[in-house]
């Protein structure tokens, strides 16, 4: 069920009205979400609902048992049993594949040919997003950072619970479970932002990044037969549209949790408003960044074990944060790309060279968006390939007349976008997050703001297609 | 929920659809007043100009882009138009085909494409082009309605209908293109230096093109056809099928099967895939489907001399 379609809309309103209209019980409440969640889930593919269940039953054994523990070692297994079992599967559904080709063609190399032991599987939806969520449940209890829960319901809530299950935020087990097993108070100004944030995300989705990806689709499935300003040009839309379906499909997850009383973290703030790689991360898909940091970065050593190890560290963390996003090559160099690019960054800054530059911080927005934009092409490259003579095509300048294709989707792609820039401009002059945006507003405000977003959508909205990170 | 709450919720609610419907109808009324002065443009000045014309024209051209590019009614005579849309198949076709004027002598070209006529997929999509005259042209209604192509929301929400077209005709309105006294409806290709560069790569490319192998023909199609030949034969309508000229094309069967079926059906089909196998220049194509300019100068002479105005 996608967040934008008519299904999701009537689903949404009968769980709406279901979910206030109990209000005063919360377990019945918390088992209507659990329901609800399964349905939304189920409605790609049931079977694999049977994954999340088992996924759900070992963590919540194992966050009891890893806390009941006296002995560090039974804590250790248990964690160990915990990584095991949701590494496994995202292993066995993600990566079993890719793995079994690339030694296949490494074998290849040397003169063998091994068998064809690739599997033909269907990726699960969300299965990186939920592996994540739970695996920091188990992570936090071990680290005594955070206490089980007792109740089956909500954790099984907490891991399915629909407005993230899919694509995320990924939200903490210390965020997210406490607000499940405590009482919802229907928030006005929660309401408020929530739709605000909804209608936003939607316009983000369907108008802006949908009528971009026409575009890009159309040079990308063709990159050999393009010149470079067209290269550049589909490129230059790619950020845009990777930045309008993600962070709109996190604004409607966001603003639906608001209007059932939860409050998940900002995923998404602005990022291109960046002055280095490092804010950048700082600012793009929030919730994933400050997990491979807490739980990988960090327990790698972090910066705290001398320059030449955090280098290490910093590179890891990006490589297995590209491979996270797929199973390819490209999303290894594109994790590559940001992991070298943050390693020179932290050189700049250690040796204070970025104090001494700091007058040229406007030049710092053109660089780290440069550098994004480059890294952005092995991200959206059929294969590696075609992403090299992207690459190469770019920097050969060949900057001629670029591809028009069909002109009302030029337009329309530079107009809208113009649109999206200028809310962002707006934002970040004002120092607002889009959160709160709605918060303060009166009852005729929201009105007309939802107005002017729904005549916006119902003139400009392009054919829907599924959001890029339901992929991942 | 507390009942302040709830009823908050509603006064929002209730409060954003009386606006939200009532600015929609608004902006309707006047993109309507707006657009129906448009007699320019692809999108929406095409149509206008067609429906303004179509009583008093003697033939009219019928199909995709592949119609619309590759045939210049004012060479085939002089009381023509080409109603041929980028992306259009036929359930455009058809429905405009049905709002000709009944009785009246007029000869109808109509492009069909075999691919589009064996897909499985096909739905009638292509009709949506003509929302912005649902409820307003009863034919039109119908037509869309009959294929189901009316989403729910548009019933609520007016402007739908305008969708990705504000732009265009805001454009065409304020700085038409042309003088449409002056057109046809034929739009012919003049190929950049940069899209034959393109088109060269692709060549290059040389890509196998797989055939399909079971051809069923596609269930709106036949029934539309079927339509199209009960409204010809009632109102005194030639009806001409062909298909444009296609840059090597090597399947053919579903060109053979198309014509056996099309006579079948009492239709007279030329199939011009292959008219310049043979004798073909590079400076015929925009792309393998597609003529440039010049092709498309050869290929309306050769069409002119087999149908007979």
């Amino acid at each position: 069920m996608l967040f934008n379609s008519i299904e999701f809309s009537v689903f949404f309103l009968i769980v709406f009205i279901l979910y206030w209209g109990i209000n005063r019980n919360l377990k019945v409440q918390n088992i209507l979400l659990l329901i609800s969640s399964y349905i939304f889930y189920g409605w790609w593919d049931w079977r694999f609902l049977s994954l999340i269940i088992l996924s759900s039953i070992i963590d919540f054994t194992a966050g009891a048992k890893i806390h009941a523990a006296t002995h560090q070692k039974d804590r250790k297994a248990w964690l160990m049993v915990s990584l095991i079992a949701n590494l496994g599967f995202l292993s066995i559904f993600k990566y079993y594949n890719f793995f079994v080709e690339s030694f296949s063609d490494m074998m290849n190399l040397f003169g063998w040919q091994p068998n064809d032991l690739t599997l033909n599987i269907i990726l699960p939806v969300g299965i990186s997003f939920y592996t994540f969520q739970t695996l920091s449940y188990t992570l936090d209890i071990y680290r005594k950072e955070f206490e089980p829960t007792k109740s089956i319901i909500s954790f099984f809530t907490y891991i399915a619970f629909f407005p993230q299950l899919v694509a995320g935020p990924i939200e903490r087990a210390a965020n997210l479970l406490p607000q499940i097993e405590k009482k919802r108070i229907f928030n006005k100004e929660w309401f408020n932002a929530g739709i605000v944030q909804i209608l936003t995300g939607l316009f983000r989705k369907i108008v802006i990044a949908d009528t971009l990806g026409i575009y890009v689709d159309s040079v990308y499935q063709n990159l050999e037969v393009h010149n470079s300003s067209t290269i550049a040009l589909a490129t230059f839309f790619y950020a845009f549209q990777i930045y309008y379906d993600f962070s709109g499909y996190s604004d409607i997850a966001i603003g639906t949790a608001k209007l059932l009383g939860f409050k998940f973290h900002q995923n998404f703030n602005l990022p291109y408003f960046s002055k280095s790689l490092t804010e950048f991360w700082r600012k793009w898909h929030m919730s994933l960044s400050f997990w491979l940091r807490d739980y990988l970065y960090i327990s790698l050593g972090g910066n705290r074990k001398g320059i030449k190890i955090t280098y290490r560290n910093l590179l890891l963390t990006m490589l297995l944060g590209g491979l996270w996003h797929g199973s390819s090559f490209n999303f290894i160099i594109w994790g590559g790309i940001h992991g070298v690019v943050l390693s020179i960054e932290k050189y700049l800054n250690s040796e204070k060279y970025m104090a001494k530059i700091r007058g040229f911080a406007p030049l710092g927005y053109v660089i780290t968006f440069f550098v994004v934009l480059i890294a952005w092409i092995f991200f959206r490259a059929p294969s590696l390939e075609s992403a090299l003579y992207a690459v190469r095509e770019i920097f050969a300048f060949d900057f001629n007349m670029p591809f028009i294709g069909d002109i009302n989707v030029l337009v329309n792609s530079f107009l809208l976008l113009a649109l999206g820039i200028s809310f962002d401009l707006f934002l970040f002059k004002k120092k607002k997050a889009l959160e709160h945006l709605g918060k303060t507003f009166k009852p005729l405000e929201i009105v007309l703001f939802s107005t002017v977003l729904v005549l916006i959508i119902s003139l400009f909205y392009s054919t829907s297609n599924n959001f890029i990170y339901f992929q991942f | 929920m507390t009942k302040e709450s709830f009823l908050y919720v509603l006064k929002v609610i209730g409060l954003f659809l009386i606006i939200s419907f009532v600015a929609d109808k608004l902006v309707f009324y006047a993109l309507n007043t707006v657009s129906d002065k448009v007699l320019t443009g692809q999108s929406m000045g095409k149509l206008n100009q067609y429906l303004k014309e179509k009583d008093e024209l003697d033939f009219v051209i019928y199909g995709s882009s592949r119609a619309n590019h590759n045939i210049d009614p004012a060479v085939m005579g002089e009381n023509g138009y080409n109603m041929g849309m980028d992306g259009s198949k036929l359930a455009y076709a058809a429905t405009l085909i049905k709002t000709l004027p009944l009785g009246k002598k007029q000869t109808i070209l109509l492009h069909i494409d075999p691919q589009n006529f064996f897909s499985t997929y096909y739905e009638g999509k292509d009709i949506k082009v003509l929302k912005t005259k649902y409820n307003r042209n009863d034919i039109i209604t119908s037509q869309i309605d009959a294929l189901n192509q009316n989403n729910s929301l548009q019933n609520f929400y007016w402007t739908l209908n305008y969708n990705g077209m504000l732009l265009g005709i805001l454009k065409n309105y304020f700085k038409p293109n042309y003088n449409y006294q002056n057109y046809s409806g034929f739009d012919p290709i003049y190929v950049s230096e940069n899209q034959q560069e393109i088109f060269k790569k692709i060549l290059e490319q040389n890509e196998i093109e797989s055939c399909d192998k079971v051809l069923k023909s596609n269930e709106i199609y036949n029934k539309l056809l079927d339509e199209i030949v009960v409204f010809c034969e009632e109102n005194n309508k030639s009806l001409f099928a062909f298909t444009s000229p296609v840059l090597n094309n090597k399947c053919k069967e579903d060109n053979e099967l198309l014509l056996q079926i099309l006579n079948k059906k009492g239709i007279t089909y030329i199939d011009y895939s292959d008219v310049f196998a043979t004798d073909s220049s590079f400076e015929y194509w925009k792309d393998k489907t597609h003529l440039s300019n010049i092709g498309a100068e050869q290929f309306t002479e050769i069409i002119k001399r087999d149908i007979d105005f």
